[in-house]
């Protein structure tokens, strides 16, 4: 390592710091502010919660969202990197729009996963996407009452309502093209397996998880395979 | 006044507002550590500028779509906490079910008739609480997660080991789920093998991933690059068209 190697090392390792420090900070700030609204605009109303009835409502559906969180934690955190996740964990929409979002953005400045300048450019990305959400959402808030015929014509609804298979439409173009045959063998697994268990597609979530695995999986057999070969 | 009216009024619009904001101030702050440490480990600006673009483009469409779903629950619960809901850790596909879960839990149905202040604002509660953890996960683990994602081998951090390859096969296995629900959807959507499921998600996937075919070719053979900042949204515009051509 020369001496300018080592000094970006340091920046690096400083900068990482810095932004977990930060990160748990807003998290936590965050987590105060999304907890304490409801007691606040209760308090507004004249009524607080009803905490046993948010207990109940917790077990019902709350430890279903817990399991898919954690999983969401372990599988986005690689992808996202330091700044990304702290961001992306705090904004949200991290399947249909987030993940993508980094994923395309790394992907037009080819940055190699683990290093410095995919920190970089996920972090950059990810702020500049939950901006242009909170732009748009103010935006339309804002001129909620001319805008509801428009965002409410039936003619545009299967537009709005097709959102997310444009999307992973798109996506998928750009990422199968890398290596066809590694792709085919969990899009034909996933397709049969959505065919012959139809109720699944309520959960397609959580068959990312079987999904990523298996090609995964497939994507370390090609590699130690190739690395073999190029040893010998 | 109605119960809408007041889960509409000045006060929740201040609170809602004011977290919205720092929230924003946030992603600023994040935004701007970014760009300088980008720029005092020596990247390319312009790459960093392309980033920047790519992503703002990219999240306009998926954005109104979000918006959308500030509009289906404003009936409900009101503007302001389905406007904070869905810019501050919500997702589309989570708010409605957990809202309507939790209005079962304080004996209503999720409509502005049965609505009380109350059951607001333990709607409001649970809403919060469920979706919490991924954030306290990256308070309390992440940390030492990135840590060891990062290793301690040389080659990962030039890019050279398999972390590279396995993103992008995490990736592949999630475009995998989403495209292999359509296409089961189609064909069992309405019994087994029946063939007679919705189609539209299929065709614009497919109209998507022509588009997106075409944007490549462009920037690839005609090398026009500069349309790689736009390719997504353009292909997303041309998907969401189909299904509006269709009417579906």
């Amino acid at each position: 390592m020369n001496t300018n190697q080592k000094m970006n090392s340091e920046k690096y390792e400083a900068y990482l710091k810095a932004t977990h420090r930060l990160g748990r900070a807003v998290s936590l700030l965050t987590l105060v502010m999304l907890l304490g609204a409801p007691f606040l605009i209760g308090g507004l109303l004249g009524t607080m919660p009803d905490i046993g009835a948010a207990a109940r409502g917790f077990l019902s559906v709350g430890l279903v969202w817990t399991v898919s969180s954690i999983v969401e934690y372990l599988v986005y955190t690689p992808m996202l990197g330091a700044g990304g996740s702290y961001l992306a964990f705090i904004t949200g929409n991290l399947i249909n729009m987030k993940i993508p979002c980094a994923m395309n953005a790394r992907e037009l400045v080819d940055a190699k996963a683990g290093t410095p300048e995919n920190e970089v450019i996920s972090t950059l990305s990810i702020a500049t996407s939950s901006l242009v959400t909170i732009v748009v959402l103010a935006a339309g808030v804002a001129l909620m009452i001319p805008l509801r015929p428009v965002l409410e014509s039936p003619t545009l609804q299967p537009a709005f309502a097709n959102v997310v298979p444009a999307l992973f439409g798109a996506m998928a173009y750009k990422y199968f093209r890398k290596d066809v045959r590694l792709a085919a063998v969990p899009l034909l697994c996933m397709t049969l397996l959505f065919m012959f268990v139809p109720s699944l597609t309520s959960s397609t979530s959580f068959m990312i998880i079987p999904s990523g695995a298996l090609a995964i999986g497939l994507s370390w057999l090609k590699y130690r395979k190739a690395r073999k070969e190029a040893q010998q | 006044m109605s119960v809408l009216d007041q889960l509409n009024g000045s006060g929740l619009y201040l609170i809602c507002g004011g977290i919205v904001l720092i929230i924003a101030v946030i992603c600023v702050i994040f935004l701007v550590r970014a760009w300088r440490a980008g720029k005092a480990l020596g990247m390319d600006t312009v790459k960093m500028k392309r980033a920047i673009t790519s992503s703002a483009t990219f999240s306009l469409l998926p954005s109104v779509g979000i918006l959308l779903g500030v509009l289906a629950l404003s009936g409900s619960l009101g503007i302001p906490w389905p406007w904070l809901r869905l810019s501050v850790i919500g997702a589309l596909h989570y708010e409605t079910q957990v809202a309507s879960a939790a209005a079962e839990q304080v004996g209503i149905t999720l409509s502005p008739e049965a609505m009380t202040t109350q059951a607001f604002s333990t709607i409001a509660l649970l809403m919060s609480v469920c979706i919490m953890w991924g954030m306290i996960l990256t308070t309390i683990f992440n940390r030492k997660y990135v840590k060891k994602l990062q290793g301690k081998d040389p080659e990962k951090k030039t890019g050279g080991g398999f972390g590279d390859l396995a993103m992008i096969a995490m990736f592949i296995g999630m475009v995998s789920a989403y495209l292999g629900s359509y296409l089961g959807g189609f064909v069992s959507g309405n019994g087994r093998f029946t063939f007679s499921g919705d189609w539209t998600p299929l065709l614009v996937a497919a109209v998507a991933a022509l588009a997106m075919a075409g944007f490549t070719w462009l920037a690839e053979k005609k090398h026009w690059e500069w349309l790689d900042n736009f390719s997504i949204a353009g292909s997303m515009l041309l998907g969401m068209l189909s299904a509006v051509l269709v009417g579906h």
